[in-house]
């Protein structure tokens, strides 16, 4: 076959193409699997010796020859009428789509609060549920007899002596501290325990994130800068912030951590009680005794921790007023978020 | 506790409105929760930390003004006058720790009646029920210098001795609430010679009660330890503004000056005369010493606040300070301070009287320790996955009820543990599955009139071993009818096991768990990996559907333990060069047999289709009128493919109608 005769037909059949499906066929009839091509190219193991160079380079001229065209052509002719692309039809109707489940926000925010602390530099760390009396009290510098003992009633288990539903998720800075050498920097999510009748705003379970820091040179200064930008990340720039003495047995100084009302701005409403401020969790300088129950030099030392409420982070966050929405489990409700 | 702002002033002179004052007030610790303006009076509630006990009075509250406001306290308390008549009582206390200090003074004389009317108002101020003069000077006296005092009727009582000691068993008491109480060894009261006149510390007797009859009193003041006053309120389940004082620890510097104080009311309102007085036990307790560091107060607080500043904030909180060497004071602890003990609680007292507010803020220079692949971060994975396969996470009591256990019919290993002090049937036990939780979050949502319901949570499941256990669980249930749109219209798809099983596929490729196996057990089904039992698909009995009470479903459920499914991930993922040759797709259809498992088909096709055959799939299976009775229709593809070379159609022809041979005569299939 001769491959300018072949040259020729192609400029000329090129010319007709105005149409995808044109395209298509001219298309196959060069570059298909039984195309002119292709038969130009089986051709060559029979051609003499000296032939088969020039005749496979010429062959090869051809295809590119047509690689370019059908580029070109496919240009001129896509958006060309004649062949239509599908229509949209009637976008009213639903779309199609596998439907997502979705997180429970409680898991939401805790998750969107480790981040935040592991972005920081804090490592995330889980202890058990179910603790010896000392990981939850007395390592915590909380006495037996104590009224500070009264803000954590406890789960007792029946048939094991001294071990408990942990009340807090404070017993996991214990574990911690023994087994680690500082510089720590550790938040704890968890599920925790406390016998309170079920209410709107109580419940005998609930979620908490513990954070603590202990190195040389921690000072109560670096505490509230780590607390105001977590308070920010979460809740937002504008939003004004306190630290409130306290008392807590495992700190010392203490500190309660409220921020200006997310709903009213300050100005006091129902939400915070019209106060302006809502308290969001509790903090302080790790406690030389509790230092002195874990091993470690408080004269070398020191820290900071704080813990706070992930269901009362939630119910602000998304204003939520019943805290037994969390574990009704109602889809209407969890698909909210 | 509440306080009003006129009483305070009593005591400090206050130079700023009540309502800056309360806002001065929780900035320092005091958290006032309510300001109220009653009768020209301002009452503030202030919510008290069990730590400082010496705030529970207006005293109290007035030291704290007096410091952060800068000014003076007006010493109004006079000292005890020298020598009152040594009353001719007799005080006995069996054990000096549980009642360091008693203090009886006698009181003749008095004219029992309603009090006068400044003093009624300002108790109900404080949410005190006004009684009479005598008792009403009592709870006057506690309100504001902050020390519990008892007033008996002398002439009540065997006048020979007083003693404090623990009750006897079986010995009865009716306390002045009316209720008589069995008292036992626990519980510390003061007697006469023949009887428990009051339980210390927490309430008095009805019979010794001051009435209108009363002419002579015997006036309380004591200090008992405060774990035996918090044993004998649990074990009488009373409390009163007493208890709650002496448990917090009152100051024993107080309790001549209180019941003297109280005296002299009495004199003045309820026309006493002559007074004597005995006690037992010392006031006097050697003062602790503190040492505070000033350099490292700014360590510690990011902040050097300079020393005049802190000396003059610790002495008008009532420390005395002796200035030891450059940087050291000596702080010598007033006795009502019993919680400053360490120079930490030093460094408190100056920076809440500074202001936290004015403590600069500052970032620590954190070490990272980077931690990845924890079980939490694999359990995130997990819910993550689970989400996109359309289930909605639910999150369930980990206490439950036996019963509900017990109608799951499953036979969860151990006995689950139990919960000493439930507060409800409903959280008797710590749960040994998660499927009770998962039933009811069903149930519940088909009462919402919910058609489908996906939902899974990853909790702990517990287990009574020789120590408690706990392990990380994943459940799910799957139950209703979902209706699917889809282009050529609506596809209705109904919750199964072989969704179980594809949610389980799908989990463990993603994680590289290999190796398990479903031990189909009619409605249950075992998971094993690798040969250990990991978990269980079950579809729940009548019995369970109806203790949830759910009608008209099928409810499936997994259950699996991540703490095993997690030692078995292969996350050392390896690159597998991809086919460089094309290969070549044949499919299969035939009928045969139900009960026939289409895993056994796959593994005999994988053994006797090498080496061409590199994958075979299950592309359709089917039942319906074309099929008769007891059979199904399976459709397979079969990929040929070779590492060395493109395969020719007639290469694969006798690999192709082996396979379909040995089914025919393996399983008797027929072909399509």
């Amino acid at each position: 076959m001769d491959i300018n005769a072949v040259n020729a037909q192609i400029d000329a059949d090129i010319r007709e193409v105005n149409s995808p499906g044109a395209l298509e066929q001219f298309r196959l009839k060069y570059l298909g699997r039984k195309g002119l091509v292709a038969e130009l190219t089986s051709a060559i193991p029979g051609l003499p010796q000296e032939e088969r160079a020039r005749f496979g380079r010429e062959a090869n001229a051809l295809k590119s020859k047509l690689l370019g065209l059908i580029e070109e052509k496919q240009k001129a002719v896509s958006g060309s009428p004649g062949q239509a692309a599908p229509a949209a039809g009637d976008l009213g109707l639903p779309g199609i789509s596998q439907n997502l489940g979705q997180l429970h926000p409680l898991t939401q925010v805790t998750d969107e609060i480790c981040t935040i602390f592991s972005r920081m530099g804090f490592s995330v760390m889980e202890g058990p549920e179910i603790e010896s009396e000392y990981n939850n009290f007395t390592g915590l510098n909380i006495p037996l007899e104590h009224p500070s003992r009264e803000a954590f009633d406890t789960f007792y288990l029946k048939d094991y002596a001294k071990m408990l539903l942990r009340s807090h998720t404070s017993p996991v800075q214990v574990r911690q501290m023994k087994e680690q050498k500082p510089p720590l920097a550790i938040v704890v999510p968890g599920r925790v325990y406390r016998p309170d009748a079920v209410d709107a705003s109580h419940s005998f379970m609930f979620h908490q994130i513990e954070g603590f820091m202990v190195d040389k040179g921690i000072k109560f200064s670096d505490l509230k800068g780590i607390l105001e930008m977590f308070a920010r990340a979460v809740f937002g720039n504008d939003i004004r912030m306190r630290f409130r003495p306290h008392f807590f047995p495992f700190t010392e100084p203490s500190a309660e951590v409220d921020i200006s009302c997310i709903i009213c701005k300050g100005k006091g409403c129902s939400v915070c009680g019209r106060k302006g401020w809502l308290e969001i969790l509790g903090s302080g300088m790790i406690h030389p005794n509790v230092f002195q129950q874990v091993g470690i030099d408080a004269r070398r030392y020191t820290g900071f921790a704080f813990g706070l409420g992930v269901e009362r982070i939630a119910m602000l966050k998304y204003g939520i007023n019943d805290i037994r929405l969390f574990f009704e489990n109602d889809l209407r409700f969890l698909r909210q978020f | 506790m509440k306080v009003t702002y006129n009483w305070l002033k009593e005591f400090v002179e206050i130079k700023i409105p009540a309502k800056e004052l309360a806002d001065k007030l929780t900035m320092a610790g005091l958290e006032v929760v309510s300001l109220e303006e009653k009768d020209g009076d301002f009452i503030l509630e202030i919510e008290i930390t069990s730590n400082r006990p010496d705030w529970l009075s207006v005293l109290g509250v007035a030291r704290e003004v007096a410091a952060i406001t800068n000014s003076k306290l007006k010493t109004k308390i006079q000292k005890p006058k020298t020598k009152t008549d040594k009353a001719n009582l007799k005080i006995e206390v069996e054990d000096k720790k549980d009642c360091p200090l008693y203090t009886a003074r006698i009181i003749r004389n008095v004219k029992v009646g309603p009090s006068p009317g400044w003093l009624s108002k300002r108790l109900e101020s404080v949410g005190c029920r006004s009684v009479n003069n005598v008792v009403d000077i009592t709870n006057y006296v506690l309100f504001e210098l902050g020390e519990p005092l008892h007033a008996f009727d002398l002439d009540k009582l065997n006048p020979e001795r007083i003693v404090v000691r623990r009750a006897k068993a079986g010995e009865k008491i009716t306390t002045i609430d009316g209720e008589t109480r069995d008292l036992n060894s626990a519980v510390l009261v003061i007697a006469d010679k023949v009887k428990a006149a009051a339980v210390a510390g927490v309430m008095g007797g009805k019979e010794s009660e001051v009435g209108p009859a009363t002419r002579n009193i015997l006036l309380e003041a004591a200090v008992f330890d405060p774990v035996v006053v918090r044993r004998c309120r649990q074990e009488l389940g009373l409390q009163s503004e007493s208890s709650y004082r002496f448990e917090r620890g009152v100051d024993p510097g107080m309790v001549e000056q209180a019941s003297l104080r109280a005296a002299q009311l009495c004199g003045e309102y309820c026309l006493a005369q002559e007074a004597s007085f005995s006690s037992s036990g010392s006031s006097k307790s050697k003062a602790r010493s503190v040492k505070l560091n000033t350099v490292q107060a700014a360590e510690v607080l990011g902040i050097a606040i300079a020393a005049p500043k802190i000396k003059q904030i610790l002495s008008r909180l009532g420390f005395r300070i002796k200035q030891k060497a450059k940087n050291i004071l000596a702080v010598q602890v007033p006795s009502y301070r019993q919680d400053v003990k360490l120079e930490v609680d030093l460094i408190e007292e100056v920076a809440r009287v500074f202001g936290y507010e004015r403590i600069p803020v500052s970032l620590p220079a954190i070490k990272p320790q980077v931690t990845l692949n924890t079980k939490r971060d694999l359990a995130s994975g997990i819910k993550k996955m689970l989400v996109g396969l359309g289930l909605s996470e639910v999150i369930t009591y980990s206490l439950t009820d036996k019963a509900t256990l017990n109608s799951l019919g499953v036979d969860f290993g151990a006995q689950p543990i139990a919960i000493m002090n439930p507060l409800s049937q409903e959280q008797e036990v710590l749960r040994p599955t998660l499927l009770a939780g998962l039933g009811r979050a069903v149930s519940l949502n088909f009462n919402q009139k919910q058609e489908y319901v996906a939902i899974f949570e990853i909790a702990n499941i517990f287990r009574a071993e020789n120590k408690p256990k706990e392990e990380l669980t994943l459940g799910i249930a799957l139950s209703g009818t979902k209706s699917c749109l889809f282009e050529q219209g609506r596809v209705k798809d109904e919750a199964g096991f072989l969704k179980l099983k594809g949610i389980i596929d799908t989990i463990f490729a993603r994680l590289g768990i290999s190796g398990y196996r479903l031990n189909n057990q009619g409605s249950t089904v075992e998971i094993r990996i690798q040969n250990e039992r990991a978990g269980l698909m079950l579809s729940l009995s009548p019995q369970a559907l109806n203790k949830f009470n759910i009608k008209n479903k099928n409810v499936f459920m997994l259950e699996l333990s991540l703490d095993k499914a997690l030692s078995f991930i292969r996350q050392d993922k390896r690159f597998i060069p991809l086919p460089r040759f094309p290969g070549i797709s044949r499919d299969i259809s035939f009928i045969l047999k139900e009960e026939i498992s289409a895993q056994e088909i796959l593994v005999l096709l994988k053994e006797k289709g090498q080496p061409l055959l590199s994958e075979v799939r299950i592309t359709d299976y089917y039942k319906g009128s074309q099929i008769p009775d007891g059979y199904r229709g399976l459709t397979l593809s079969c990929f040929y493919s070779s590492n060395e070379r493109t395969l020719a159609e007639n290469e694969i022809q006798p690999t192709h109608e082996l396979l379909c041979a040995e089914l025919i005569r393996q399983f008797g299939v027929k072909l399509r």
